[in-house]
């Protein structure tokens, strides 16, 4: 992780907004995940056919 | 001497000191993810998503108040059907020209009566408000928007666009989750035969009696059929925890504006 961070591209504030960034779009793609397999296998709303 | 051989012989015997400690690293770093994304989907379905819905619930609850005030209500002629029950105790063939209930004190069961209707609401929108005494949960009401695509379950219970409003006649359907986005189904399993439901329209509210409670498949689509007099049907997740089932809840309307138009 430490790595990922010091390869990050360009000066230490862009590093920390970029790593933000890419913080921010993995929890927005790990919610709409859970979200899918939460409304698939959990708890669909409970509708028939 | 012996101690020198021995040890050089428990050197060779044993794995390189790296090589388990990565294997250990490994090992211990994926259990810690796996457990982190496993709370995570855990804390999502049951707290985040039924913030989300209380919030949604909050600006709904407003606008099924507005829906109530601004909708368009009107009466309808309503002719009941004509059933193998109601010819058996003579109901349907009282003469047209007779004056019905005074004659002989049967009930003109054939007639036309008045019943109140409103305007179909838009697919999304508020427009009635659920309430059942008997379950915590839901003694304050949970609205009920029109629609039963994911996105209308996300905010509140939702009625199948197929079946009649609810106070209709007819079997009106109302589905919501039971553990996810604010679980509004979450303790119906705990009804009872005679229990209450009570629907808030904006004809006015509609009490149901809860008649009887089953586990279906979820392609068990007769649950949605038509019935005679005007019904409500409660459809929901089960077991809790699982889309496996489905527990449903058929309740008969026992009161309301359009009671005495349906079952007089």
């Amino acid at each position: 992780m430490k790595q990922w961070f010091i390869d990050l591209p360009g000066p230490m504030v862009v590093k920390v907004i970029l790593a933000v960034v890419v913080a921010l779009v993995a929890l927005v793609a790990l919610f709409f995940f859970y979200d899918w397999i939460g409304n698939t296998l959990l708890d669909t709303g409970g509708t028939v056919g | 001497m012996d101690d020198g051989v021995a040890a050089s012989e428990q050197d060779a015997a044993t794995p390189a000191p790296g090589v388990v400690t990565r294997v250990v690293r490994i090992v211990g770093w994926t259990a810690i993810v796996s457990g982190l994304l496993i709370l995570g989907f855990v804390a999502q379905q049951l707290f985040v998503t039924t913030w989300f819905a209380e919030q949604h619930q909050d600006a709904l609850s407003e606008e099924a108040e507005e829906h109530f005030a601004t909708t368009e209500v009107s009466e309808v002629e309503y002719t009941p059907p004509v059933t193998q029950d109601t010819i058996e105790d003579g109901a349907a063939v009282v003469p047209p020209e007779s004056d019905g209930p005074e004659d002989d004190g049967t009930p003109d069961r054939s007639g036309p009566r008045t019943l109140l209707v409103e305007t179909a609401p838009a697919l999304g929108d508020a427009f009635a408000v659920v309430r059942i005494p008997s379950i915590e949960r839901l003694q304050d009401g949970w609205t009920v928007v029109e629609g039963v695509r994911v996105r209308d379950l996300k905010n509140g219970a939702g009625h199948m666009p197929t079946t009649p409003l609810p106070g209709l006649p007819g079997n009106s359907v109302i589905s919501g989750h039971r553990t996810t986005y604010g679980a509004p189904f979450h303790e119906v399993d705990t009804l009872e035969v005679g229990d209450i439901i009570e629907v808030d329209t904006a004809i006015g509210t509609h009490i149901y009696e809860v008649r009887e409670l089953q586990i279906v498949r979820p392609t068990d689509v007769w649950v949605t059929d038509p019935r005679e007099g005007s019904w409500l049907t409660l459809t929901t997740c089960h077991p809790k925890f699982s889309s496996r089932r489905r527990l449903v809840v058929f309740a008969e309307l026992v009161d309301g504006p359009n009671y005495e138009a349906i079952y007089a």
